[in-house]
């Protein structure tokens, strides 16, 4: 027995170092880091100062500005994400010819880089030379052309959109796989009680997908709260800091400023804030037994 | 007889490491703007110097101080050549980067480098490295399309730059008058630099305090924003162009107007990035208050040692015969770069190949210079955000000088540069 359980530890160490070594340690640090004031360029100021750059940062107008940017942009990418998402799954999860090859299609811009994606955005937005406006104004519906990247909420809008084409695919992959486990006779149930369209979808459907929509939405938030490679492509966190979402202030604050502590400090309160969401939505979604008797 | 193999062979072994370690290797870290020529000439080095081999890196000009700055302190043998530019002296000085080469500096390099462009890499009175080219914003205009509306002359003050943008603008001949670099970074602080001196205004006082937030550097972002809004004769995309992205609408022939570096006109006259070729000349930059002249603001770079630096020696030889008087021809003929030793701007086969040198260096005689600060980086940064804020309508340009100027206190304060 007791050799037995010898052995499970000695399998579980290396990988536990590995951990220790890639993932505490860095964390470790960098919550060690955000209570000094640790600054790259300014070696002779360092000095452990407790809470200090955290009552900094929640005073910062610049920190308050970036988490409503941020706000923004998760809640309204996430939840048009979703809703795309959610009806391109239930349309693939039909019987029709082209299903496979849409199935297929639906991945590509998933798995196109979020750089190029991010470049190609920026073009097709461009004021002079942008795709977008071509379109536009040959339809008609502009007589100038639009500097869709000029304006703080401008911008915001139009990196918001470049994520949802890249990204709402996610959704459809992930529902499309549940909606598949979802029996047939569910629905053929739903369809003999007399259930239209939109009751199949909400007594059906929706309850039967939520650990499903629980973790792909606890997985978008989180990753689009630290959003950032789309941000330095398409705006670099303009115009007057518009687009400046937490990530990029903490990249700002961090490798641009190099006040590393004050960075550490606010990665730490970002790590906290998408924490928090993840636990509230896996708790409200998740805990519930499925119910279809209702 | 065996023992004797083996010795052989090890002292084989030990001859072809001790050739491979007697070359030298320096790393050198460059921005992309003049990378080409650079990465050109090192062989024509290398069969100089047979013992010293040179690695060149390259980054766009926007990554480049954070990239050596991160690079050198946590490895201060990261690299043995740094480009510099003039604003990052001061700061990279203070850290104890760059070696002082006063003493390595030949009576040939005194005469011959024209001493205002040598004073960018110098700081406290000592000399930190080699200028590679001198270079200032440059004011190109369509002449062509200033024909094609009637007028004979590019405007010389901001006045006649707001009309004369308006005519072709109304001749159908042009879109906007100009299109600028104001996106949110460094670019947008040269732009400003070069409309406060013509404005008559300056960014801090003899205290150093600021003084940008009234006066001429508050009439410059007045200008700024009317011309954008009230006159309409800039294209409103300058808010989001930087200095390599307006260089589109000058050669496309969309606006007759810009402002660049010397190596625009290269691309203004390349037949496959350019539809005016011929069409694009230099002129002084307009002024905007009587008794100025003109003003632009400075951009040069240059190459220095850095202090941790295991092949100093080596990495003199190489900055040195960059700044020589030979590859600076070369770089000139080739590139468009204003060269820093100063005969060769009456050199009659480079005057020959780039007659825009003779208007350009008039234009040296105008020029201001960003601020010279150990947190230049981070001043540069708050004013960018405020100049931002205004253009974009987000806040009255006086309301975000004075912030501006206030968070730039608190800063300098903090770090001790004010009382």
């Amino acid at each position: 027995m007791k050799k037995k359980n010898m052995t499970r530890w000695a399998m579980i160490i290396p990988a536990t170092v590995v951990l220790a070594f890639v993932l505490l340690y860095p964390i470790g640090n960098t919550i060690w880091l955000s209570f000094r004031r640790e600054h790259l360029l300014r070696p002779t100021m360092n000095a452990f100062v407790g809470f200090q750059n955290y009552s900094y940062i929640l005073q910062s107008s610049d920190f308050l500005q970036s988490l409503k940017v941020t706000a923004y942009f998760t809640g309204v990418s996430v939840f048009i994400e979703f809703v795309i998402g959610l009806f391109t799954a239930i349309l693939l999860n039909q019987d029709f010819k082209m299903k496979a090859f849409l199935r297929v299609l639906v991945v590509l811009p998933w798995a196109i880089p979020t750089v190029a994606n991010g470049v190609m955005w920026q073009w097709i937005f461009d004021t002079n030379y942008g795709a977008l406006n071509g379109l536009l104004s040959q339809l008609g519906l502009i007589s100038e052309y639009v500097n869709w990247l000029g304006t703080p909420f401008g911008a915001l809008n139009s990196v918001i959109i470049a994520d949802i084409w890249k990204n709402c695919w996610f959704f459809t992959i992930v529902l499309l796989g549940a909606l598949q486990a979802i029996p047939k006779n569910y629905y053929e149930a739903a369809y003999v009680d007399g259930a239209g369209f939109w009751k199949k979808l909400f007594k059906v459907t929706l309850p039967l997908l939520k650990p499903a929509i629980a973790i792909s939405l606890v997985l978008r938030i989180s990753e689009a709260f630290k959003a950032f490679d789309i941000i330095y492509i398409m705006t670099k966190g303009g115009p007057a800091n518009g687009t400046q979402v937490l990530s990029y202030y903490v990249y700002h604050t961090a490798f641009e400023s190099l006040r590393m502590g004050r960075g550490a400090a606010i990665s730490t309160v970002v790590t906290a804030l998408i924490l928090i969401i993840a636990i509230i939505f896996t708790n409200v979604l998740m805990r519930e037994e499925v119910d279809l008797s209702a | 007889m065996k023992k004797l193999n083996v010795l052989f062979l090890v002292s084989l072994l030990v001859l072809f490491a001790l050739t491979g370690f007697s070359k030298e290797t320096i790393k050198v870290i460059s921005s992309d703007d003049f990378a080409a020529f650079r990465r050109e000439v090192i062989p024509e080095f290398e069969k100089l110097y047979p013992d010293i081999e040179v690695e060149l890196t390259s980054v766009g000009y926007n990554q480049l101080y954070q990239k050596e700055v991160t690079s050198l302190i946590a490895n201060p043998k990261a690299y043995d050549v740094i480009d510099v530019d003039c604003i990052w002296t001061p700061e990279f000085v203070t850290l104890g980067l760059l070696e002082q080469i006063d003493d390595r500096l030949t009576p040939e390099m005194k005469e011959e480098i024209i001493p205002s462009v040598m004073t960018i890499l110098q700081y406290g009175g000592k000399t930190y490295g080699l200028p590679m080219f001198d270079d200032v914003l440059f004011f190109y205009y369509n002449e062509k399309m200033l024909e094609e509306a009637g007028l004979s002359e590019p405007p010389t003050t901001y006045d006649e730059f707001v009309s004369f943008s308006k005519t072709i603008m109304d001749k159908g001949l042009a879109k906007y008058g100009s299109v600028w670099g104001w996106a949110q970074a460094e670019g947008l602080i040269c732009y400003y630099t070069q409309l406060i001196g013509a404005f008559g205004g300056k960014f801090f006082d003899e205290n150093g305090y600021p003084a940008f937030n009234s006066g001429g550097g508050l009439e410059a972002l007045k200008w700024m924003v009317d011309s954008i809004y009230e006159y309409g004769v800039v294209d409103p995309s300058s808010i989001t162009s930087d200095d390599r992205a307006l260089l589109h609408g000058v050669a496309n022939g969309d606006v007759p107007f810009g402002f660049d570096w010397s190596f625009a006109w290269t691309i203004f006259n390349d037949p496959e990035q350019s539809t005016q070729v011929g069409n694009i000349k230099v002129g002084l930059c307009p002024t905007g208050k009587d008794g100025i002249v003109s003003n632009t603001s400075s951009g040069s770079m240059g190459f220095a040692i850095t202090k941790q630096s295991e092949h100093k020696d080596a990495a003199w030889k190489f900055i040195s015969f960059l700044a020589s008087k030979e590859m600076q021809k070369q770089q000139a003929i080739d590139y468009g770069a204003m060269p820093v030793v100063e005969s060769l701007y009456s050199d009659p086969e480079i005057l020959e190949l780039h007659p825009e040198f003779g208007p350009m260096l008039s234009q040296l005689s105008y020029v201001t210079d960003r601020p010279s600060l150990v947190s230049y980086n981070e001043v540069s940064r708050i004013l960018q955000i405020y100049i931002q804020r205004a253009l974009t309508k987000d806040m009255e340009p006086k309301e975000a000088l004075d912030a501006a100027a206030k968070e730039i206190v608190d800063l300098l304060k903090e770090y001790g540069e004010i009382n």
